[in-house]
């Protein structure tokens, strides 16, 4: 039996899931970034998070 | 039950089964196939007949032979010419090849005319009809040898392309080029008759023919088939065609949509009761943030 | 007093109210009229060379390029751009979400202009346009065909819309028992309009399916259709931001202050969304990429002119509405609207005519008479879209 000690992403669906999770992980880190207001506005309801 | 109950019941039975009238048993019956035309570039010698005999029988435009010098650049079909013959010089000498629509088995023009103007006959051509045609030109998007041609310079456009003459072919003739050909480098027929022809001439003679009939699978099958001398990117063919019947590649997506049209609906009605606001915080206290 | 009398009385008075209505209110000398009349002119005598001497006697259309500027800019893109109504339409109506109310009818109304006149701008492109009226009376259905679908859904949407934007109509010719009654009808209207968006604003993109050996690689897919589904969703969140932008200036008479200031945050939520959206679509192009293993292809131009539109006008609008958002920095968030739009017009253009047969010698380029033709399309709308905004109640007056 052959030990694959190597696997190459290009010729396997590696480069796939790599962008599936890359793709996950920068959306959570997205709308968390566009949740959080740096300036303050008068008319909008300032908003906490309940914890 | 009994012997004579049985006897009946079996006599009524092999009644049922005779044959009535309905059944014919002449040969007119036979299943027939699409016809076509197997183009042996082998035998052609560049004589252009195809071309007037294809223009004069349509009222086209029809080419000078003798004296224009048409051989000398690579043509294209035209909205005034059906066929073209293009010249190609190659290392087995110049072969000459007719251009002409190829009559696919299931034609991409075919499957985007909106208005059924482009259809696949019973027969096998794949013929326009100019009293549905809108001119919206979507057939020349789908087809991938891009061969019907538009009239552009008309107020009142037809689309162009050969019609394998079906007019003739419901007289019993057959189309004008092969009519017209004098050296039997078109044969018409079945497709299943021009296959074993090509076959044998390309089994029986392997150093004089290239071992592919063009149109065997390309785009799903075509109804003109061709024989050559030479690789066919060498003589203008397109080898990038594939095998798949190019309807196939919509198929996809107009199967979705019975799905999109019964299931968005339901899930948008869904959505919307989902989020009835009546019994919480009245409208006029603002939108809240969830 | 009987009722033919009656009829014959509201009739006359109808009229009489609509001839009142058609009478100019502003000046005629503005900017936009001395720019648009001249070219609405000329974009008239242009079509009746069209009509009598055909196609190619005014367009750059060839045996190799069937589709010109006219169908690739004023239908295909003009469609996207309107896919703003079916996304406010969703999030009012559906999800409940009453901060974009106020920007509902002038989004539908846009939609529903945008429809009516580049389906008109299709008819004009049409080799034999009477013989329309062949796939619509059942004379002749190409069922298989993705433009059957497609101008059998513009048509029903037209229709959806119309009457989505029908209480407004109705509340302005003093009609108030039908428009109570058009009213009812919005919710089942909004449903159905999605879900014939959902359809033809991917059935464009379906149309290029079977060309599959005449588009270039890198903008050929089997998931076209899903992809023009999704930019139509972006490209009608920056045209409401964009549009929005104009018409808050240009009838900001008509608009009142608390709308206004309710403006901004309408804006900042769409951004969010237009973020989002062209997140996911970025994603799946690069999905699709990988899938088709077109690594080697970058290095062409076409290469390179595929990386133009999908970094610097998808990628970087994409953050550039992200950073508007979380800064509320207007301005930026304007520019993003205006670079996205332009990058729907460029991926529109590319599958249809750019990258369209892209090994052919000799190339499209849409002659004058086709931009003025266009131009003219745009401006005729542009003034009966004025023609409506200020007669009927469809801005805002809060």
């Amino acid at each position: 039996m052959e030990f694959y000690s190597y696997v190459n992403i290009f010729e396997t669906k590696g480069l796939a899931y790599l962008l599936l999770m890359s793709f996950l992980v920068l959306g959570v880190l997205l709308i968390k970034y566009l949740s959080t207001p740096e300036k303050k506005d008068s008319t909008s309801v300032d908003r906490k998070s309940p914890h | 039950m009994d012997r004579r109950q049985f006897f009946i019941a079996s006599a009524t039975v092999a009644a049922g089964g005779v044959p009535n009238n309905n059944i014919k048993a002449d040969s007119a019956k036979e299943p027939k196939e699409f016809v076509g035309v197997l183009v042996d570039t082998t035998r052609c010698i560049g004589c252009r007949s195809c071309e007037v005999g294809c223009s004069t029988a349509h009222n086209n435009f029809v080419p000078d032979t003798a004296a224009d010098k048409a051989l000398e650049e690579v043509r294209d079909t035209s909205d005034k010419q059906f066929t073209v013959v293009n010249q190609f010089k190659t290392a087995k000498g110049d072969v000459f090849v007719k251009k002409q629509c190829l009559h696919c088995w299931q034609p991409a023009c075919a499957a985007a005319c909106l208005v059924n103007a482009m259809v696949k006959t019973k027969e096998g051509p794949v013929t326009w009809d100019g009293d549905k045609c809108m001119g919206c030109r979507f057939c020349m998007i789908s087809c991938p040898f891009d061969i019907p041609k538009f009239e552009y310079s008309g107020w009142n456009p037809r689309i162009q392309k050969c019609n394998m003459c079906y007019e003739r072919l419901q007289e019993g003739k057959r189309p004008a080029c092969v009519e017209s050909c004098p050296t039997d480098a078109l044969m018409f027929g079945q497709k299943r008759e021009l296959m074993e022809v090509a076959r044998h001439r390309v089994y029986s003679h392997p150093d004089k023919y290239v071992r592919h009939i063009y149109g065997e699978h390309e785009a799903g099958g075509t109804g003109w088939l061709y024989l050559a001398a030479v690789p066919f990117e060498q003589l203008g063919f397109r080898t990038d065609i594939g095998t798949t019947p190019y309807p196939e590649y919509t198929r996809e997506f107009l199967i979705s949509v019975p799905l999109v049209e019964f299931g968005v609906p339901a899930f948008l009605l869904a959505l919307n009761m989902l989020t009835d606001r009546k019994d919480e915080v009245s409208e006029s206290q603002g939108w809240e943030d969830e | 007093m009987n009722s033919t009398a009656v009829f014959n009385g509201e009739l006359k008075g109808f009229l009489r109210f609509l001839l009142q209505e058609l009478k100019p209110r502003g000046p005629w000398l503005t900017t936009f009229n001395i720019i648009s009349i001249p070219t609405i002119i000329a974009g008239l005598i242009i079509l009746y060379f069209r009509f009598t001497l055909g196609l190619g006697s005014v367009t750059n259309l060839s045996q190799q390029y069937p589709f010109g500027f006219w169908i690739g800019f004023d239908v295909m893109t003009g469609v996207a751009l309107a896919g703003g109504s079916y996304v406010v339409c969703f999030v009012v109506y559906v999800l409940r979400l009453e901060k974009y109310h106020s920007i509902v009818k002038v989004t539908v109304l846009n939609g529903l202009l945008a429809y009516i006149f580049y389906s008109g701008a299709l008819v004009l492109d049409l080799g034999r346009p009477w013989h329309i009226i062949n796939p619509i009376i059942g004379n002749s259905f190409g069922y298989n065909s993705v433009l059957f679908l497609v101008s059998w859904h513009f048509l029903l949407y037209m229709t959806v819309l119309f009457v989505e934007f029908s209480p407004t109509i109705a509340e302005w010719a003093h009609w108030p028992k039908l428009q109570k009654f058009l009213k009812s009808l919005t919710l089942g209207a909004v449903i159905i309009g999605i879900t014939l968006s959902m359809l033809h604003q991917s059935g464009v993109g379906a149309m290029f399916l079977m060309a599959k050996p005449k588009i270039h690689p890198l903008w050929y897919s089997e998931y076209i259709p899903l992809l023009y589904f999704v930019s139509s969703i972006f490209a009608g969140i920056s045209m409401i931001i964009f549009e929005g932008s104009i018409s808050s200036k240009v009838f900001s008479n008509l608009i009142g202050p608390k709308s206004h200031h309710a403006h901004h945050d309408i804006v900042l939520g769409m951004a969010k969304g237009a973020a989002i959206t062209m997140f996911v679509y970025y994603f799946f192009l690069a999905f699709i990429f990988m899938h088709g293993d077109k690594w080697k292809l970058i290095d062409t131009p076409y290469g390179y002119w595929y990386l133009v539109e999908v970094i610097g006008f998808v990628l970087i609008p994409c953050f550039m509405y992200a950073y508007g958002v979380r800064n509320k920095n207007f301005g930026v968030i304007k520019v993003a609207s205006i670079m996205t739009l332009l990058g729907v017009v460029l991926n529109r253009q590319n599958v249809c005519l750019i990258a369209y047969n892209w090994n052919v010698p000799v190339k499209y380029y849409p002659s004058w008479q086709e931009i003025v033709v266009t131009l003219m399309v745009v401006f005729v709308e542009i003034w009966v879209l004025r023609w409506i905004i200020t007669r009927m109640n469809v801005l805002s007056k809060e």
